[in-house]
């Protein structure tokens, strides 16, 4: 006589809200069983997915990345430092990953949210891995100075699938970073202000005009939910409480396999399942590449 | 390669290239007063154009954005919810607010914890408007976090929690809007950006209520005349009145659409 059972009789005759809310394993099966979802969505289905660059002005590069209502704000800020002695003629990237108290009902303030440091660690292993950026074009001055690029993540709205979203609004950051104009004055880097940039001809120039960083292969991202045989793409909150077997596959632009996280969970996945999963991502970074593209071009007109 | 360094030995070697010596103070502020137009080209008495929006974060019970010039803050509110468990009874609701930076929200990285003080602040200022009879034993949540820092930064953020207690449909005698002054010599400037609060003489900021006309909160700090207090304190009043004005505008257009 377990609850489950009860639910059986009971749903015809409760309310869809209070059934979704007492029974919402069962109530997301009855969805999956009609090869759709409580949001309308088909199964492979991804939400809807914008990025808007540039929207921070203090940064030197900055996007804002939204999947559904999950939405991600990445800026960068550069600062200089003395390379390491092994790679003199590098520079460093580091990546932050940070949930606010104001993105989700469970994280509270001193009680920092227990998927931030997976996710951060997540991004940056990935980012690294991935080949993106050539940590030789953030040289300064060979063994003296190099570019520390700062590279920080806020989850603005939490609402599932925190890492493709975080690593959509990443990539699309580096995108829009301007490594700003230095020179060196008396052994320090300094940035020029814009009126003084003709007199100050004894200041030697280290880095004349504003430039883009050439990005390698790009990382696109996505996680689906393994439950019994179904595989859901790109998943809510709602349902990654309800499903725990997540499988988040990672591809570049040219569909080569990056990294692919299958942290536990119930569900033991069967290489067929993984596959599948892979060629829903594959379908999936067409799609992305496609978004950011369009940002990149929306950005030139203006 | 691009291994995350660890913060204690990043902290000290790394600098912003960024020169903190060049922001001097216009030397206008030494003599009289002449036609001198302010670093975004508004006149002393005006105010940054205000933009607030609801409903930025679908996972709060309300929230807000608000954008004041290049100050940009999202407030969400959470509850009225289960009090902490070693919290004492209490027959009125109680107010929790936390007030944040992100790290690229100033011009040089990481100074945002400077302002450990915005949250009791932001509390007191909101405190006297919400009426908290109206849900006893337990918690609202108010937390706010400074996406960009344009200057003016806790006014803002306090204008635009008491829209997010609104959209969260927390009783409140009224909307809470607040506006800060700057003084520089003789004169007084109005809803300052970053670069005049760094050359300030005195500030002053009013948290009220308009249409009720009573302050939650006065602060004042710097040199201040009598004759001048006096003086910013009406122009507050006065552009609180109007910024009230447009946080329930965009109340009701929020309102409006819903039910369309």
């Amino acid at each position: 006589m377990g609850l489950p059972n009860a639910s059986e009789d009971l749903s015809s005759e409760m309310e869809v809200d209070a059934f979704r809310r007492l029974f919402p394993l069962r109530y997301f099966e009855r969805h999956l069983a009609e090869s759709i979802r409580p949001d309308a969505r088909s199964l492979s289905r991804a939400r809807n997915t914008t990025i808007s660059m540039g929207a921070v002005a203090s940064a030197d590069g900055s996007a804002l990345a939204k999947i559904g209502s999950t939405t991600m704000l990445a800026a960068i800020k550069m600062e200089v430092m003395t390379p390491s002695l092994e790679s003199p003629d590098e520079g460093c990237v580091s990546i932050d990953f940070h949930m606010p108290p104001i993105c989700s009902p469970l994280v509270r303030p001193g009680r920092p949210a227990e998927a931030a440091p997976v996710v951060a660690k997540q991004l940056s292993d990935t980012i690294s891995s991935s080949g993106m950026i050539n940590l030789k074009e953030l040289s300064l001055v060979g063994g003296k100075a190099a570019w520390m690029v700062y590279l920080d993540i806020y989850c603005l709205d939490a609402d599932g699938a925190l890492f493709d979203a975080a690593l959509l609004s990443a990539v699309a950051a580096f995108s829009n970073l301007q490594i700003p104009t230095v020179s060196l004055d008396d052994g320090k880097i300094v940035m020029l202000p814009e009126e003084q940039k003709e007199e100050n001809s004894e200041k030697e120039p280290v880095n004349k005009e504003k430039r883009k960083l050439t990005l390698g292969g790009i990382p696109f991202s996505l996680t689906c939910i393994l439950h019994k045989n179904y595989i859901l793409a790109d998943p809510t909150s709602e349902e990654e409480s309800i499903m725990e077997t997540l499988v988040t596959v990672v591809l570049d632009s040219s569909n080569q396999l990056v990294s692919l996280y299958k942290p536990g969970g119930a569900v033991l996945a069967y290489t067929s399942a993984v596959q599948d999963c892979i060629a829903l991502t594959r379908q999936r970074v067409k799609e992305l590449h496609q978004i950011l593209e369009e940002a990149i071009s929306g950005m030139e007109i203006d | 390669m691009a291994a995350k360094p660890s913060t204690t030995t990043t902290a000290k070697a790394t600098y912003s290239p960024i020169d903190p010596t060049r922001k001097t103070r216009p030397p206008i502020f030494s003599g009289s007063d002449v036609d001198w137009l302010r670093p975004d080209s508004r006149g002393f008495h005006q105010c940054r154009p205000a933009f607030f929006r609801t409903g930025a974060v679908n996972s709060a019970s309300g929230s807000a954005y608000a954008e004041f010039g290049n100050t940009k803050v999202i407030v969400s509110v959470f509850g009225p919810r289960e009090s902490k468990k070693a919290m004492m009874y209490s027959n009125i609701g109680r107010l929790n607010c936390n007030v944040s930076y992100t790290t690229f929200a100033t011009p040089i990285r990481g100074q945002g914890s400077d302002h450990k003080d915005f949250s009791s602040m932001l509390h007191k200022a909101l405190e006297g408007a919400i009426i908290l009879e109206t849900f006893p034993k337990t918690t609202v949540d108010v937390f706010a976090l400074v996406l960009e820092s344009g200057g003016s930064d806790l006014p803002v953020v306090i204008s635009c929690a008491s829209v997010a207690l609104a959209d969260a449909g927390i009783m409140m005698y009224d909307l809470v809007a607040s506006v800060s002054v700057s003084c520089l010599g003789k004169n007084l400037l109005i809803d300052p950006v970053l670069e005049e609060e760094s050359y300030q003489d005195g500030s002053l900021m009013i948290a009220c209520m308009p249409s009720r006309y009573e302050v939650t909160q006065l602060t004042v700090t710097g040199e201040w005349s009598t004759p001048h207090f006096n003086e910013a304190m009406q122009l507050c009043l006065d552009a609180s009145a109007k910024l009230g004005k447009i946080m329930r505008s965009c109340l009701k257009e929020a309102a409006s659409d819903e039910q369309e």
